[in-house]
């Protein structure tokens, strides 16, 4: 917790509660699944050994187990459950992108009175339980579900497509949950966007597609990177669309954090997962802070 | 009004041969039921600082955009250069804008900013850099090439604005109220500075602007726009000393209007009775004048001087009550009541410093002025 | 040991945390397996006792596991699988014994059943046996015998695990249960090795003996089959006694042509059963005891098995079950059936993390 010192009381006291709250939501639970992770598995309630141990009357010993990490590093399983999460979060990021991008540009630049409307149209699915909804893409990807029926009933296949429980169904899923986590910072980003900048463009010899190109997509980046992060970071522990869409050959970060912690009962070695989750996502974005602010400090 | 821009060149409007290097024919644009600009028609010339000035809703932002080409006229015509533009999109007029906003790219440094234009029609980059530094010491920013337009102050954006707008050589530069930004301090020295560009480069200027004491000091011509249509085109003095309609006068500075029938007129002297002032005014006005015509003269409060003696007989003289003084430094503003009710105001300069005001409230006074002095509105 | 079809087990809150004292009477809280149990059962016991059961359900052991391991679960009565989760749960002392004082109609249980699990459960003190089954195959018996022939005797392994054979069911379609014990312990039977084998060695034979067929499985659940078996879409499928039926009486319902059939394999077959138990933190055992003895008598159990389509381990109720039920040897299996049946062995917990784990690769495909 940094409070700068000059402050007035008050101003420290508004700063404080934003911090206090990730201290206590946060950075303790985190603490305690990061104690978790340094212990080892035990027959008992709960299923771990305290860290710190009584030996003998009054004498206490602090065990740390690093064995988790090391198991995770050394066993490719691990390996490449975070590259089958990296892909699917990635792949499923730049889908986002590729459809939410151009349906936050269209409500951005439609006319002013159809804005809420669409944006409605956007947000309203999403009062209805996630889970109903997760269901309801059961109901039309599966064998004879929807889908199948009505490309067989127009003629367009013979046979019904396999997609349930396979690696499509979860990017389906996914790209469709997470959709309005890129609209909606992309249409804040957009719907800000200096129209003048484009007429300036276009004053200047540019054309449409490079006015967007020159123009409109490098100043929407913010929003972009934004709409990224809020999808990438959570499809990267995604558990539930993996287990209800995909099938059991899809190896992700969050269905072996299920394995482990229910199967297995290894409650320390899932949380050394969720651990190793946890830096996998954050040492990206502290990098790319760290060179951001050596370019701005380069560039002036 | 002491700063009016003497025109170099032989005045081109003069020159109905030459072709003129924006012509506007009829021009209409509608938005919806609103006629934004309605049936204009201007010509502009070759190395014209030419002025589109009026109120805000007047539609002269709309004309402006017109030539840009970002609106396209509901009807008429636009030609630049003798090339029929109506239907051109802008990124292939040869034509430039300054926005009032300035709207330069925040993703881009200045060099970047300024280089835009020049990398879309595909110059070398070595030429490009010659050209961006040769507009970088135009605008004496040389040193902010590399920062971003969120590092400069506004009066440096506006420079960076003007190199950006003014490095493809456009044929007309077209310039969005480009000093509505600045603090009047600035806006002042800017001014100046904008003009002698202007004549350096030689290209036509086409000016947006909401105030007349910058159109009357930068300005070639002015068009004087109202509701959508042009009240008046003239250089700067011609629009001021005589202004044509009741809105142009009234526009520009202040003046007193009286209106009458005309009695006689004798070559270009005309006798106009006044009965609101009870008066018989003199006036010199050559186009002729049928007798019993209403008109209006017009008459701006510094040709009024104040005499000692009154003439009933002699025209424009009229007597009354100062009932109200303004002092504004360099001169003070009379308000003059004549006994019929009517309201005439004018200025006297503020000669000596804290010396007893000569004039003072409630006093009778007369006024008269010179039949040159006052302008003859026919609308 | 049973699973709900798809995975509903997301949608169902717990009960508990929503459930507010409405009253001062005396609360009974029940973690059951879904679908397990018959539809007045619970308001019967409420009318005679007073006492209000605050029913919750669960679909997969573990989910039930990792509260009890956590503590504080809140609940006074669970019904896990007797191996391997019972088992070691006693061993973890998760659960405290049973007053059997309180338990007077604990004499209608079948002698044979309480027999088989005092190896895990020292004189029969945690556990009371609730309802088994067993784990074997289900298939359409059209197309099975259309594409092997008639000669081909199906009560085998060899449906699931014999490379050639399933290679020419692949386009009809199989499946395995995603579960690495009942997988591993049914490839073991197949080879005829072991079952109790838990070794590094016998687990890579075992995952060896599925990668030889994993280019030909459709998929592996452990409830997708119920469906997909029902309508025709599914040949053969490793799955649990109950699912299979559930699946042969969808298929006779809907009148698709469809017959489905279930086979204890000749090999052997896991035999599980479910029990009653009372956590040790549980907050009414004396209500969780005269639940227990409730259902333990065989006017009560008969319904529930009538209901579910599981056999219960009431000696004393055999003869009130529906005799279609009874008679059917799929719920109730014949002697020489059931001398085939496997009793699972609980693996030693570093062998069960070796087994998931090698299940995890050889289903992903690692």
């Amino acid at each position: 917790m940094k409070l700068k010192p000059g402050l007035p009381p008050a101003r420290n006291l508004i700063i404080a509660v934003p911090w206090f709250w990730l201290a206590l939501f946060f950075l303790l639970p985190f603490l305690f699944v990061l104690k978790i992770s340094l212990s080892e598995p035990t027959l008992a309630q709960p299923p771990y050994m305290d860290l710190i141990r009584e030996i003998e009357d009054g004498f206490v010993t602090l065990v740390i187990n690093f064995s988790n990490y090391q198991l995770l590093l050394e066993d490719s399983l691990y390996l490449s459950a975070l590259w089958g999460s990296l892909k699917v979060a990635g792949i499923s990021t730049l889908f986002c992108l590729l459809i939410g991008y151009p349906m936050a540009y269209a409500i951005a630049r439609s006319p002013v009175h159809w804005r809420l409307p669409l944006l409605m149209l956007i947000i309203l699915p999403f009062w209805t339980s996630f889970l109903i909804r997760i269901y309801a893409w059961i109901g039309i990807l599966k064998t004879n579900g929807l889908l199948n029926n009505l490309l067989m009933g127009m003629g367009l296949i013979d046979s019904p497509l396999e997609i349930m429980h396979t690696p499509i169904a979860v990017y389906i899923g996914v790209v469709y949950n997470y959709l309005p986590f890129v609209v909606l910072p992309l249409y804040a980003t957009l719907i800000r966007l200096d129209l003048t900048l484009l007429e300036a463009a276009a004053d200047l010899g540019c054309r449409p597609w490079k006015q967007f190109l020159l123009i409109t997509l490098p100043l929407s980046m913010p929003g972009v990177l934004a709409g990224s992060m809020l999808v990438f970071i959570p499809v990267m522990g995604e558990f539930v669309i993996p287990d209800l869409l995909g099938g059991p050959n899809t190896l992700m970060l969050g269905k072996l954090m299920w394995t482990e912690f229910f199967s297995n009962k290894d409650w320390p070695l899932a949380s050394s997962l969720a651990a190793l989750l946890l830096v996998a996502l954050i040492l990206p974005f502290v990098l790319l802070r760290h060179f951001e602010r050596r370019a701005e400090e380069a560039s002036t | 009004m002491n700063r009016v821009r003497q025109f170099k060149p032989e005045e081109p409007w003069q020159a109905p041969e030459e072709e003129p290097i924006v012509r506007i024919e009829n021009v209409t644009k509608r938005f919806g039921a609103f006629y934004a600009v309605d049936d204009i028609s201007l010509h502009i010339h070759q190395g014209e600082f030419f002025s589109l000035l009026g109120s805000s809703g007047c539609g002269k932002t709309t004309l402006l955009r017109m030539l840009a080409g970002f609106e396209t006229p509901t009807s008429g015509q636009i030609f630049i250069d003798g090339q029929d533009v109506t239907n051109i999109p802008p990124y292939e007029r040869p034509v430039n804008m300054m926005f009032q906003s300035y709207a330069l790219f925040p993703h881009m440094n200045v060099a970047d900013n300024i280089a835009f234009g020049l990398k879309q029609e595909g110059m070398a980059k070595s030429e490009r850099q010659d050209r961006v530094a040769e507009l970088l010491s135009l605008v004496q920013i040389e040193q902010l090439a590399k920062r971003k337009p969120h590092q400069l102050s506004g009066g440096q954006r506006q420079r960076v604005a003007l190199a950006r707008s003014l490095a493809k050589h456009p044929k007309i530069l077209l310039l969005d109220e480009p000093l509505g930004a600045l603090d009047k301090k600035l806006r002042e020295q800017t001014q100046f500075e904008l003009v002698n560009i202007q004549e350096r480069l030689g290209i036509t200027f086409v000016v947006v602007t909401h105030d007349q004491e910058e159109a009357m000091t930068m300005s070639s011509r002015i068009a004087l726009m109202h509701e959508g249509r042009i009240e008046q085109v003239d250089p700067p003095r011609r629009l001021y000393e005589f202004p044509s309609t009741r809105y142009a006068a009234s526009f520009i500075g202040s003046v007193n209007l009286f209106d009458g029938y005309v009695v006689q007129q004798d070559d270009d002297q005309v006798l106009v009775q006044c009965d609101e002032a009870d008066s018989l005014l003199q006036v010199r006005h050559s186009q002729p004048l049928v007798p019993g015509m209403a008109v209006t003269l017009a008459l701006r409060p510094e040709k009024v001087r104040v005499l000692k003696d009154f003439d009933e007989e002699a025209p424009n003289q009229l007597r009354g009550q100062i009932k109200e003084i303004a002092y504004l430094g360099d001169v003070s503003i009379y308000h003059v009541q004549l006994p019929g009710g009517k309201w005439v105001q004018f200025t006297q300069p503020n000669v000596q410093a804290l010396a007893e005001q000569p004039l003072t409230w409630d006093e009778e006074v007369t006024l008269g002025w010179s039949a040159n002095s006052c302008g003859v509105l026919t609308e | 040991m049973k699973k709900v079809s798809s995975g509903f087990k997301y949608l169902f809150p717990s009960l508990l945390l929503t459930t507010a004292t409405l009253s001062n009477a005396e609360e009974l809280h029940v973690y059951n397996w879904s679908d397990y149990i018959a539809e007045d059962t619970v308001a019967q016991f409420e009318q005679e006792t007073g006492i209000k059961v605050i029913y919750d359900v669960y679909d997969s052991n573990e989910v039930l596991e990792a509260k009890l391991l956590a503590g504080r679960s809140g609940y006074d009565l669970a019904f896990p699988t007797a191996r391997p989760f019972a088992d070691r749960h006693i061993t973890a002392g998760l659960y405290q014994p049973l007053n059997k004082d309180k338990l007077s109609n604990l004499d209608n249980i079948d002698p044979v059943i309480l027999q088989s699990l005092a190896d895990i459960d020292a004189g029969n003190q945690h556990l009371v046996p609730y309802m088994w089954g067993t784990t074997g195959i289900g298939y359409n018996v059209k197309k099975v015998r259309e594409i092997l022939g008639d000669e081909m005797p199906l009560d085998t392994w060899r449906l699931v695990f014999d490379p050639k054979i399933v290679a020419k069911l692949e386009g009809c379609g199989v499946s395995l249960m995603d579960d690495a014990t009942e997988v591993f312990i049914a490839a073991s039977a197949y080879r005829g090795q072991d079952t109790a084998d838990f070794s590094k060695a016998a687990i890579e034979a075992a995952a060896n003996t599925v990668q030889a067929v994993r280019p030909y499985i459709r998929y592996f659940h452990s409830s997708q089959y119920i469906n997909d078996l029902a309508n025709g879409d599914l040949c053969v499928a490793h799955g649990y006694s109950g699912d299979v039926l559930q699946a042969r009486d969808r298929a006779s319902e809907a009148g698709n042509g469809v017959e489905v059939a279930y086979a204890v394999p000749s090999e052997g077959a896991v035999v599980w059963t479910d029990v009653m138990v009372i956590p040790k933190d549980a907050p009414n055992p004396d209500a969780a005891h005269r639940f227990i003895n409730y259902l333990m008598q065989p006017e009560v159990i008969a319904p529930i098995t009538n209901y579910v389509a599981y056999a219960n381990a009431n000696a004393a109720a055999t003869d009130l079950v529906d005799e279609e039920i009874r008679m059917d040897p799929g719920i109730y299996p014949p002697a020489q059936t059931r001398e085939k049946l496997i009793v699972i062995k609980t693996p030693a917990e570093r062998q069960l993390r070796d087994m998931n784990r090698s299940w995890t690769r050889v289903k992903t495909g690692q």
